[in-house]
């Protein structure tokens, strides 16, 4: 499939999406009863088509004008970069709401319909708040964002005609985030004590020549602890946030018990990076070896071939070919690693974190879903079209 | 009932299923059968109606992450669903239901095709209509300063750009005897610069033959254009053009049309605020193809300007002839100066423009014309 969107620019993704949608929705059993995914391919497309001409409009026109503001008035294009982006910022939010309104749209179990209440500005206005002090306090804020903007979703989330509610309070995610706040204050202070260093540190990264520096500060060790703990903490406070939010939450009479294990979700987490980044490295050395047995083979010596960068090297092996062979073939090679990155991350990261939450889940009161009935059909047209258009990068 | 059969019977089928009627979130169990009469499947629940699906209609959803279980719809009841957990429920099904795996008819076509044209006539009128036109009324009101920042962004992006690695920025030329060279030569063109108008030139070290300007006053010239005239003239009718062009915002408007035009692009591929977004602006504004009356009138421009500096006007057609002839059909780095079909216009215009009967005042010694060309070093 991934090939079949490279091949159609693009366009089959919307087919793509789809079929992989229906892949996972169907494997996810709570209850013992397969998700339905019914979205329709074609649905996406025309929503792409509809944002990409309201957007089009937004940011040629409003792009335009706010440069020629910012030129005219402060002679720098700084603030009208920013007020593009802070113009934008809210759409984002605005668009991943509608995303989520058209993907519960599109869900079913038991043969009901999941639904989302209208409410996207809304939600924008309440993002941007939050992650505005998020930024204020350097994060310490962002449990309380986390815990607002899922309640928000969560209590306009309806399975059939049954509102969905999110118990807890807002502060409840600070206990998950706590492995975050230590790693993040030992980074701080390992970055703190090593400041003096750091300049020439950066400085021999840059010109790959550390002969010349010399960590004298001990601190420097804490970095072997601060950033472990803090990426520890980060999967931590995304593992325990999560189960805290769903168990809290509730549909009717019916509950919710997840119980996703922290040891396997780093598992998984770790050994996928090491999966997709073990293959694209794999894939990289063989074109290097490719390479330099090509630039041996065009009469180069040893000396010049490890001396050579790989541009130059390129260019000799690609000499004796037409132009657009050499292209053609850094094109293919560049798909090639697009598409097993794709595939991989697919495979090794994404599915078996969503099974892992599946097979954890377990559903309490589950007799009074019974009573609960189907809800009318919420067209949704514009298909997600926003977030597409936006990149807001759902998960699938 | 009575069914006449001929050759072997089917054998009677007894499946057992799980039906989602899509009205409520109640699963009922079913018994299964087939009702030859009906050519259809029977669902038979307790103290319920039975259900018949005919045969045909029946569909299994796709994309399925397991087998151990399938899921089916009647084609015409976006609703009701049967989940089947057995593999014999399932094989009964893949026998006896023709159609399972027909797809449903597209819907909707006729929209699709409508906003699909609407799409892109609506991109289209905002690269070739809207943006253009704002972008050409705000050039005229962009103030002094303002066109300078601009040109001074553009510049830097160009620069990295072109740089190979597209890392640092391509090193400008400051010999600085060659750089005095180029300040007389700006002088004895414009000698009256307003503090408004005041230019700011630049050589980068590049091979490409090609000058540009840029807005704000901003004159580029790469080092293979130095490499290629061969006398001070040359230079100064390519100067003067450039100028030329800033005088009439030609800069200012493309730099503007691309910025908002750029977006609209990266948008359409996928790139929001990527990279290709910018390698395109830049390299608008370096081949910066102006139209053909912009040209024209920047030549113009140069023809007065070297006259009342007491220079030839015909050392612009002596250039373009020499590069039309060292370069053939327009092609790569010369493309700048030869990508319009007038061009045989513009050497006659050039000549045109120079009396017969002037007499003109040479612009550099040889001294500092060999500064100004090797103004790169080496």
């Amino acid at each position: 499939m991934g090939l079949l969107t490279i091949l159609t620019v693009g366009i089959y993704r919307f087919w793509a999406r789809t079929r992989l949608r229906r892949w996972y929705w169907s494997a996810l059993r709570p209850g013992g009863f397969p998700l339905e995914y019914t979205g329709t391919p074609l649905e996406k497309f025309l929503g792409f088509l509809v944002a990409v001409v309201i957007l089009a409009f937004y940011i040629g026109v409003i792009n335009l004008v706010l440069i020629f503001l910012s030129f005219s008035l402060l002679s720098a294009p700084g603030a009208a970069y920013l007020l593009t982006i802070l113009g934008v910022i809210p759409l984002w939010f605005f668009a991943a709401y509608r995303a989520q309104r058209y993907l519960l749209a599109r869900t079913r179990w038991m043969g009901l319909r999941f639904g989302l209440e209208p409410g996207a500005w809304g939600y924008a206005l309440r993002a941007c708040f939050h992650w505005f002090l998020t930024l204020l306090t350097l994060g310490i804020w962002h449990p309380r964002l986390r815990y607002a903007l899922a309640r928000y979703r969560h209590n306009r989330t309806f399975f059939g005609t049954q509102r969905m509610e999110q118990g807890g309070n807002r502060t409840m995610l600070y206990p998950a985030f706590v492995h975050v706040m230590i790693g993040g204050f030992l980074t701080l202070g390992a970055i703190y004590e090593t400041a003096p260093e750091l300049g020439p540190f950066f400085a021999a990264l840059e010109s790959e020549d550390f002969s010349s520096f010399e960590a004298s500060s001990p601190s420097w060790r804490l970095f072997y602890i601060a950033i472990p703990w803090l990426i520890f903490g980060l999967v931590y406070y995304g593992v325990e946030g999560r189960k805290l939010l769903i168990n809290t939450l509730s549909v009717g009479e019916t509950g919710f018990d997840i119980r996703p294990r922290i040891g396997k979700v780093l598992w998984i987490s770790i050994s996928g990076n090491l999966a997709r980044y073990g293959a694209v490295t794999a894939l990289a050395m063989v074109a290097s070896l490719l390479l330099i047995g090509g630039a041996l083979t065009q009469g180069l010596t040893m000396e010049e071939v490890s001396e050579g960068d790989p541009e130059t090297l390129f260019r000799a092996v690609t000499q004796d070919l037409p132009g657009w062979l050499s292209t053609a073939v850094v094109v293919v090679f560049y798909f090639l690693i697009f598409l097993m990155w794709n595939v991989l991350t697919h495979v090794f990261l994404t599915m078996p974190t969503w099974r892992h939450y599946a097979e954890t889940l377990n559903l309490t009161g589950t007799p009074h879903l019974a009573t609960i009935d189907q809800r009318a059909r919420d067209e949704s047209r514009e298909a997600g079209g926003f977030a597409e258009a936006l990149d807001v990068g759902a998960a699938i | 009932m009575t069914t006449i059969r001929i050759g072997a019977a089917p054998e009677a089928y007894e499946g057992k299923g799980l039906y989602l009627d899509g009205a409520s979130a109640e699963p009922r169990k079913a018994e299964l059968r087939i009702d030859e009469a009906r050519r259809a499947l029977a669902i038979l629940m307790p103290r319920k109606d039975p259900v018949y699906w005919p045969l045909t209609e029946i569909r299994k959803l796709p994309d399925q992450s397991e087998q151990d279980m399938a899921v089916m719809r009647l084609a015409k009841d976006p609703l009701a669903r049967l989940i089947l957990t057995t593999a014999q429920d399932q094989e009964i099904m893949r026998v006896r239901a023709s159609e399972l795996h027909r797809r449903p008819p597209v819907e909707g076509k006729r929209r699709l095709v409508v906003w699909g044209a609407s799409a892109l006539g609506a991109v289209a009128l905002m690269i070739f209509v809207l943006i253009p036109f704002l972008a050409d009324n705000l050039a005229g009101l962009l103030p002094a300063s303002g066109k300078r920042a601009l040109g001074e962004s553009v510049f830097e992006d160009v620069r990295v750009a072109l740089d190979r690695t597209g890392v640092d920025p391509l090193p400008l030329c400051e010999g600085p005897e060659g750089l005095a060279a180029l300040e007389k030569m700006g002088t004895r063109l414009f000698p009256n610069q307003s503090e408004e108008e005041a230019l700011v030139v630049h050589v980068l070290d590049h091979e490409m033959v090609n000058a540009f300007a840029l807005p704000g006053g901003i004159i580029v010239f790469m080092r293979g254009l130095l490499e290629k005239t061969e006398t001070p003239e040359e230079l100064a009718a390519v100067y003067a053009h450039e100028v030329g062009h800033v005088r009439a915002l030609d800069p200012s408007r493309i730099a503007l049309r691309t910025t908002g035009s750029a977006g609209v692009l990266g948008l359409l591929l996928g790139d929001f605020a990527g990279g290709a977004a910018v390698l395109f602006a830049t390299n608008r504004l370096i081949q910066a193809d102006y139209t053909q009356e912009a040209e024209a009138a920047a030549d113009a421009f140069a023809h007065q300007a070297m006259l009342d500096a007491d220079l030839a006007p015909e050392a612009l057609a002596t250039l373009f002839k020499r590069l039309r002839e060292e370069y053939g059909e327009p092609e790569g780095v010369v493309q700048y100066f030869l990508s319009h079909p007038s061009l045989g216009d513009r050497i006659e215009a050039a000549r045109a423009a120079t009396p017969a009967d002037a007499t003109f005042r040479p612009l550099l010694e040889a001294a500092e014309w060999d500064a100004l060309r090797g103004i790169c070093g080496e």
